[in-house]
């Protein structure tokens, strides 16, 4: 009876064997694994990949292949790495698209699926992008940023990476808005000069050096009213809380995580312009389980709409950032209306 | 068939060799396996020829620039700059050939005399500078490090130059092989260290970097140029970067200054894990080679083996250390056994 019973379990094991569930394994290529905008779009694709494994009965494993600091080489390597160990799809956010685009273009010619979000790579052979549009995002954070200043001041640029296609985009559209702020005649820029870029700086994408370059141009410009950041760097560092003084320099970044937030509540960055970088993650592997498992056509640019995060709804982000799996979230804000 | 064997074990290569068998076999056994998706064949994840191809062609960048840099490291120098070379050249070509019309043989050759040029240009810079200011090669370097970037960066305004295609062509280039196999890297690679190995051993002046490194005053008493061989020492340094800039940003397709950044840590990990002395005299082009694939092949490991790659420099800063302590465990038994022998 025992010897039945132990053929049995075998005779289910290996027939579970045979009937294999169907496998979806995604590599997932961000910039750098240090930045936490980057973590948050793992949480969500390990989310949504865990969702739809339920509901829809396939194995869906997301393969985290972000090198620690941001390189297009290493980039291309690991996205040749993931085919030659048989990814069925590749999701990636681009830090230097000509570098990943032939990569790119020998992984779609070997059978596999690609994506871009956050940073795209257009000229390759990707099927679909999941991001802003960054010379929009530029210009909305002008825009906000010159309705704080009262359209008139100095404005620095902080851009980060020189290399990020779409950070060069946003710093791009943050000149553009600028522009419309500035008077057309001598005459008029005597009356009021209007919106005045005093530079563009670019820094290696960490806390500590966007920080430091902050310090650094407000020592050799002591005069700037506001920056405009397309990334909000130095705002995870408690630096600035500080060094800012809220009264005269006024500061509008792309991008809203827990360690912002007392940015928003101390007035030096009255308003922030979240991406839902959680999204990037959910969304995207969405859209590859429809290409791959659905068969469904699926846009080439799929747009991110960005969340105004400001003191009256501090509370309400607070708790959607603990939602997604922030853990760092205040407990100060969360209680927040 | 014997002493043919025994040399090839007392090798100094041999080792490593070994090693590199050693993780490959490891590597094999536990990589798993994957349904290629156009073949239907399930293939081992990494004893296939994609990922082989890919290891080495990972690790051809490196060896590359490895060799040059293991000139400078055996004439008892160090060369910080070898990753802003790469850049600075890397751009340059990329520049100058953005809007040409020539002929692809015509850009082919423009670009290689470029990436050459500005390349062996560099390593001259070095070279005359620290023979001309005296000055310790770290600092000269780590200087020259900084400026040469520098120079990438403001002359690239920071964009990412895509290259003309008849350079990724030809780098590309598949020779009749299945799709996604580009072996000129790895071709360039090899030849790069047969001439830098015949160079170090059957040339003269290769002997003359050994003899500086090795004792620079007796190396003065007998007559060597000192001066001239460093000079000629950081040149090659800077042309092998040339040649690994040229290859690289073909191979990728575009070039920005931000290429190759921290590259000079992983080259001269690899003439150190090939058993490169940091006090010169020492180590050879095929170590560095295997020592550049050993260092790739440790990289490749922690993805096949699905380790976290957060810890990826911690295990290869932990590797090279093992390397280099049992290096001198090896050295110290040998010269032990020689003695006891006497």
């Amino acid at each position: 009876m025992k010897l039945r019973t132990v053929l049995l379990v075998v005779a289910a094991l290996l027939s579970g064997g045979a009937t294999q569930q169907q496998t979806i394994k995604i590599a997932m290529i961000a910039k750098s694994s240090t930045n936490p905008v980057f973590l948050a779009a793992r949480t969500g694709a390990e989310a949504a990949a865990k969702e739809l494994s339920q509901k829809l009965g396939v194995n869906i494993i997301i393969d985290w292949r972000t090198p620690p600091t941001e390189d297009g080489q290493v980039q291309a390597q690991r996205i040749a790495q993931a085919v030659n160990e048989g990814a069925d799809a590749i999701l990636i956010s681009c830090s230097d698209a000509g570098k990943v685009t032939g990569a790119i273009n020998d992984a779609v010619a070997r059978g596999v699926a690609v994506m871009t979000f956050d940073s795209d790579a257009p000229q390759s052979k990707r099927f679909a992008y999941y991001g802003v549009d960054d010379v929009e995002v530029g210009q909305q954070v002008m825009h906000e940023l010159a309705t704080q200043l009262g359209f008139k001041g100095k404005v620095a640029i902080l851009a980060g990476n020189q290399n990020a296609p779409n950070l060069r985009k946003r710093a791009e559209g943050v000149k553009k808005e600028a522009a419309k702020y500035q008077p057309s005649t001598p005459d008029l820029a005597a009356k009021n000069p209007g919106i005045q870029i005093v530079g563009t700086f670019y820094h290696a994408e960490t806390p500590q050096d966007g920080a430091a370059e902050v310090l650094r141009v407000m020592n050799a410009y002591p005069d700037i009213n506001g920056w405009a950041m397309v990334g909000a760097w130095p705002l995870f560092t408690k630096t600035l809380l500080t060094d800012l003084d809220p009264n005269k320099v006024k500061v509008v970044a792309v991008d809203a995580l827990p360690a912002e937030l007392p940015y928003v509540q101390k007035g030096i960055a009255p308003v922030l312009l979240a991406q839902p970088t959680y999204k990037w993650g959910y969304v995207s592997v969405e859209k590859i389980v429809d290409k791959l498992h659905f068969k469904k056509d699926v846009p080439a640019i799929n747009k991110m709409e960005l969340v105004r995060v400001t003191k009256e709804n501090l509370g309400a982000w607070a708790r959607q950032l603990k939602d997604w799996g922030f853990t760092d979230v205040p407990d100060e804000y969360l209680k927040l209306p | 068939m014997n002493k043919t064997l025994r040399s090839l074990f007392n090798a100094q290569q041999s080792g490593l060799i070994l090693v590199i068998l050693l993780l490959g076999t490891i590597l094999t056994i536990f990589a798993g396996s994957h349904v290629d998706r156009l073949t239907g064949h399930t293939v081992n994840n990494f004893l296939n020829s994609h990922t082989l191809m890919q290891t080495a062609t990972d690790a051809s960048f490196f060896a590359i620039m490895a060799i040059g840099a293991t000139l400078v490291i055996i004439s008892g120098g160090v060369d910080l700059s070898v990753g802003s070379t790469y850049a600075l050249a890397g751009v340059t070509m990329a520049m100058v050939l953005r809007d040409s019309t020539w002929s692809s043989p015509a850009t082919v050759a423009t670009g290689l005399t470029l990436s050459l040029g500005i390349g062996l240009a560099c390593g001259l810079i070095n070279g005359a500078m620290v023979v001309g200011l005296r000055v310790h090669p770290f600092i000269i370097t780590l200087g020259t490090m900084w400026v040469f970037r520098g120079i990438a960066f403001v002359s690239s305004k920071a964009e990412s130059i895509l290259v003309p295609t008849a350079l990724t062509d030809v780098v590309k280039a598949q020779f009749g092989g299945s799709s996604a196999l580009y072996p000129v890297p790895m071709l360039v690679m090899l030849a790069m260290t047969a001439l830098g190995a015949m160079y170090l051993t059957k040339m003269v002046p290769g002997r003359h970097i050994y003899a500086v490194g090795g004792n620079v005053e007796a190396s003065r008493y007998s007559g060597l140029r000192i001066g001239r061989i460093l000079i000629g020492v950081y040149a090659l340094s800077g042309l092998a970067a040339g040649i690994a800039a040229f290859v690289g940003t073909s191979y990728y397709g575009s070039a920005s200054c931000a290429d190759a950044t921290g590259y000079e840590l992983y080259v001269i990990a690899s003439a150190v894990v090939g058993g490169a002395s940091l006090s010169g005299g020492k180590c050879s082009a095929i170590s560095a080679m295997l020592g550049a694939i050993l260092i790739v092949l440790i990289r490749q490991s922690i993805r096949t083996l699905h380790f976290d790659t957060n810890y990826e420099s911690i295990i290869i800063g932990c590797a090279i250390i093992i390397a280099v302590v049992l290096d001198q465990l090896s050295a110290r038994l040998t010269t032990q056994r020689l003695t006891n022998a006497k």
